[in-house]
């Protein structure tokens, strides 16, 4: 069976560019900054495969297309920062120093700290997002996540099996509990129509209010009742493997649960795309009526679209604790669940995207905090900062006004430019 | 065993019960005027927040807690016109603007904690707090159990009574409450009435913004003496809860409040009393769980206003 020519270029060019973007990942993400190099290739490779498959008409399209979603992204974000400026000049803090101190932290001098960051943020943004699918807000997922910390640290404690069969009992865990945290939120919505949004909130209360009790219990020291700071350690056999084993550049707190993280978000794509379930869930999400009348059972789709999305958040805080903290803390104030929720909407829902806004918000936090041990200024800024991109990114109508005033700008300008030339 | 109810029943118990309902009742009912209006306010936890955190500062600086009041509802109400602006001019959906604000509320406070008091965690106390301006309506507070409870407390406590009380009357009286409810049932008939949705939603959302300054100051400067991050600690949920459990009515609500209130005041009682030994996560867990069970229980009882949470666009088709 022979292959045409353009056709073997092209499977030489898509094989070429797996095998260049594969490692760039991997070394970008250990901050050997090098790697760029090959995922640039990679890009360019992909492109190459791009154009000699559908032609340089449509290649071009599809580019300008591309170029133009990521308008509105980068502006919202070019926007954001610029008011932040302005709020830190106002309030007595110098917006160039602080700026240059976030992004060389968070890119540069920390970056294995962003990617620490945006680690558990893939998890939780995807669980909020593969909600969002099927119409549903899972505001608790902070509370999932909290479960999730405490039954991989509950089963990581007691392990003595090796890590290749333990590591995955305890994920699995891990997921079953969150998705049963999520039960009685279900039942309440199919049965009676609760939103979701207040019976899995009250649901993160819960969780975070009594998980102190646990700490208590597995290592924490009882004479500091109101103050329990951590458990003791979980067995070493159930520690993610790290970057630096096979990587010796990487920082040493570097472990593969961002690999993970990333695989998880092409498979809740996967699912989304590609599946009966995920089908059904995006069509509930659409419009629950039309989906009912199509014969979908949106009980039933409640149900899987929430389970799955509390099992993501409790794997968020199962990863965290088997790669880096290897133990649990009291008051995670990093607030992953809150954040998630963050993620996903600027991602659109977008699995792919969230990996994206994940290691942006991982930036921003890992910056922030070096930007205020380096020039003094708070790092709640980053707060504000992300508040006023979700703001900006989600009020497109702004953009489309601005585009129209641009747009009668341009024309006025066209219409006055043919007129002279007439004259 | 009766020994031990008896220590748990008494007048000040229930006296703590009216005062730690009163900032869910004033967020719940700004719950429910925005609801009746058609907007869902998840916003409200973040509007608290600004509110509580204004309150405090204004209450420092200025040393006279009234003022301090004043600038916390200020503070809301400003911090609720974004919400407004995002949700009835820009389309945004109501309950991501919600959390965006939530998110940016605590971000907002925590980074003028830094700026005015230089430090995390707890704001200066204030000098004075408005719980110094105590005072018994005479005869009504020698009733038992009853009179404590209801009449011997603080203007804040009597505000939230009386507003609850207004707010039932402006529903059901007034040309502003058959606004505020066709805006949430039926937005098209009361704009061809020649009624603006947009004007009537902004003015709901702006008045649920007053209410939970109200809200926000009482639990800096009258229940407390400064300001903590993250002090609401998701009251603006449970009121959300509360406006469910009472039927989106003033005065359902406020029953649905007073439970809340109860249940509080229940958990900080046996805490103090240290008779059970129990540790006290559990007890603190209680209005939590109370907001799921009432949620089971209740939600069925009674129907949300028809376009709640849903976008009115004029310039569409309408809805």
């Amino acid at each position: 069976m022979s292959v045409s020519a353009p056709r073997r270029i092209r499977m030489v060019l898509k094989a070429l560019s797996l095998i260049l973007a594969v490692p760039g990942v991997l070394l970008y993400l250990a901050s050997y900054f090098w790697g760029a190099w090959l995922l640039l290739c990679a890009i360019a490779l992909y492109a190459a495969d791009r154009f000699l498959a559908v032609g340089s008409a449509v290649f071009g399209s599809e580019a300008r297309k591309l170029l133009s979603r990521a308008i509105v992204p980068v502006a919202g974000i070019g926007s954001a920062l610029l008011i932040g400026a302005v709020i830190m000049a106002i309030t007595g803090y110098n917006p160039i120093s602080s700026y240059g101190a976030l992004f060389y932290g968070g890119l540069v001098r920390n970056w294995h700290i962003s990617v620490l960051n945006a680690t558990p943020l893939i998890f939780t943004g995807l669980a909020i997002a593969f909600a969002f699918q099927g119409g549903f807000f899972n505001i608790g997922a902070e509370g999932q996540y909290y479960i999730g910390v405490i039954a991989a640290t509950w089963m990581g404690l007691g392990s003595t099996l090796p890590g290749i069969i333990a590591i995955p009992a305890i994920f699995a865990v891990a997921a079953i509990a969150g998705a049963a945290l999520n039960a009685i939120p279900i039942i309440l919505k199919v049965k009676t129509g609760a939103h979701e949004v207040v019976t899995t909130m009250m649901f993160a209360y819960v969780v975070r209010t009594l998980s102190p009790m646990f700490i208590r219990a597995h290592g924490g020291d009882p004479a500091l009742t109101s103050h329990p700071y951590t458990t003791d350690l979980i067995s070493e056999s159930v520690w993610l493997p790290m970057f630096k084993d096979f990587l010796p550049g990487a920082n040493y707190r570097l472990h593969i649960g961002v690999l993970l993280a990333i695989g998880a978000a092409f498979l809740v794509r996967f699912i989304l795309m590609k599946t009966d379930l995920g089908y059904k869930i995006r069509a509930v999400g659409h419009n629950p009526v039309a989906a009912m009348t199509q014969g979908i059972s949106v009980a039933r789709i409640t149900a899987a679209s929430l389970f799955i999305s509390g099992s993501l958040a409790a794997i968020a805080g199962a990863t965290q604790v088997l790669g880096l903290d290897h133990r649990m803390f009291q008051d995670l104030n990093a607030g992953y669940g809150w954040n998630g929720i963050s993620i996903a909407l600027l991602a659109r829902n977008n699995p792919i995207g969230i990996i994206f806004t994940s290691l942006l918000w991982g930036v921003l936090d890992a910056g922030g905090q070096y930007m205020a041990r380096t020039t003094q200024t708070p790092n709640a800024i980053i707060e504000i900062v992300k508040g006023i991109i979700l703001f900006l990114m989600l009020a497109e109508v702004i953009y489309k006004r601005a585009g129209s005033v641009f747009g009668r700008w341009a024309g006025r300008f066209k219409t006055a430019a043919r007129k002279g030339a007439g004259a | 065993m009766i020994d031990f109810f008896a220590a748990l029943l008494t007048p000040q118990l229930f006296e703590a019960t009216v005062r730690l309902a009163t900032p869910v009742t004033f967020a719940a009912l700004a719950a429910v005027v925005c609801e009746r209006s058609g907007v869902t306010n998840i916003a409200m936890e973040g509007v608290m927040l600004v509110g509580a955190f204004f309150a405090a500062w204004v209450g420092w600086i200025s040393g006279n807690p009234w003022l301090g009041l004043l600038g916390g509802i200020a503070a809301s109400a400003l911090f609720s016109l974004l919400f407004a602006w995002a949700v009835v001019s820009l389309h945004i959906n109501h309950v991501v603007t919600g959390a965006i604000m939530n998110i940016l509320a605590f971000g907002l406070t925590r980074y003028l904690m830094m700026v005015f008091y230089g430090r995390q965690g707890t704001s200066e106390a204030v000098a004075k707090t408005l719980h110094h301006y105590k005072f018994a309506i005479p005869l009504l507070s020698d009733i038992p159990y009853v009179g404590p409870a209801f009449f011997n407390q603080t203007p804040l406590v009597y505000l939230s009574i009386i507003s609850v009380f207004a707010w039932a009357w402006i529903f059901k009286r007034t040309r502003l409450g058959l606004s505020l409810i066709a805006s949430g049932e039926h937005p098209m008939a009361l704009e061809t009435l020649g009624r603006s949705v947009y004007r009537v939603r902004y003015l709901a959302i702006l008045i649920s913004g007053v209410l939970c300054g109200f809200a926000g100051a009482f639990l800096s400067i009258e229940n407390s003496n400064s300001f903590t991050e993250g002090m609401t600690n998701g009251r603006g949920f449970i009121a959300l809860a509360a406006n469910i459990a009472g039927g989106w009515r003033p005065v359902g609500v406020f029953i649905a409040s007073l439970f809340f209130g109860f249940v509080d005041a229940l958990q900080m009682r046996v805490q103090s009393l240290g008779i059970v030994k129990i540790p006290s996560e559990i007890f603190i867990v209680f209005p939590y769980v109370a907001t799921i069970v009432a949620i089971a229980g209740l939600v069925r009882k009674s129907r949300p206003p028809a376009a709640v949470g849903k976008d009115f666009n004029i310039e569409g088709d309408g809805e």
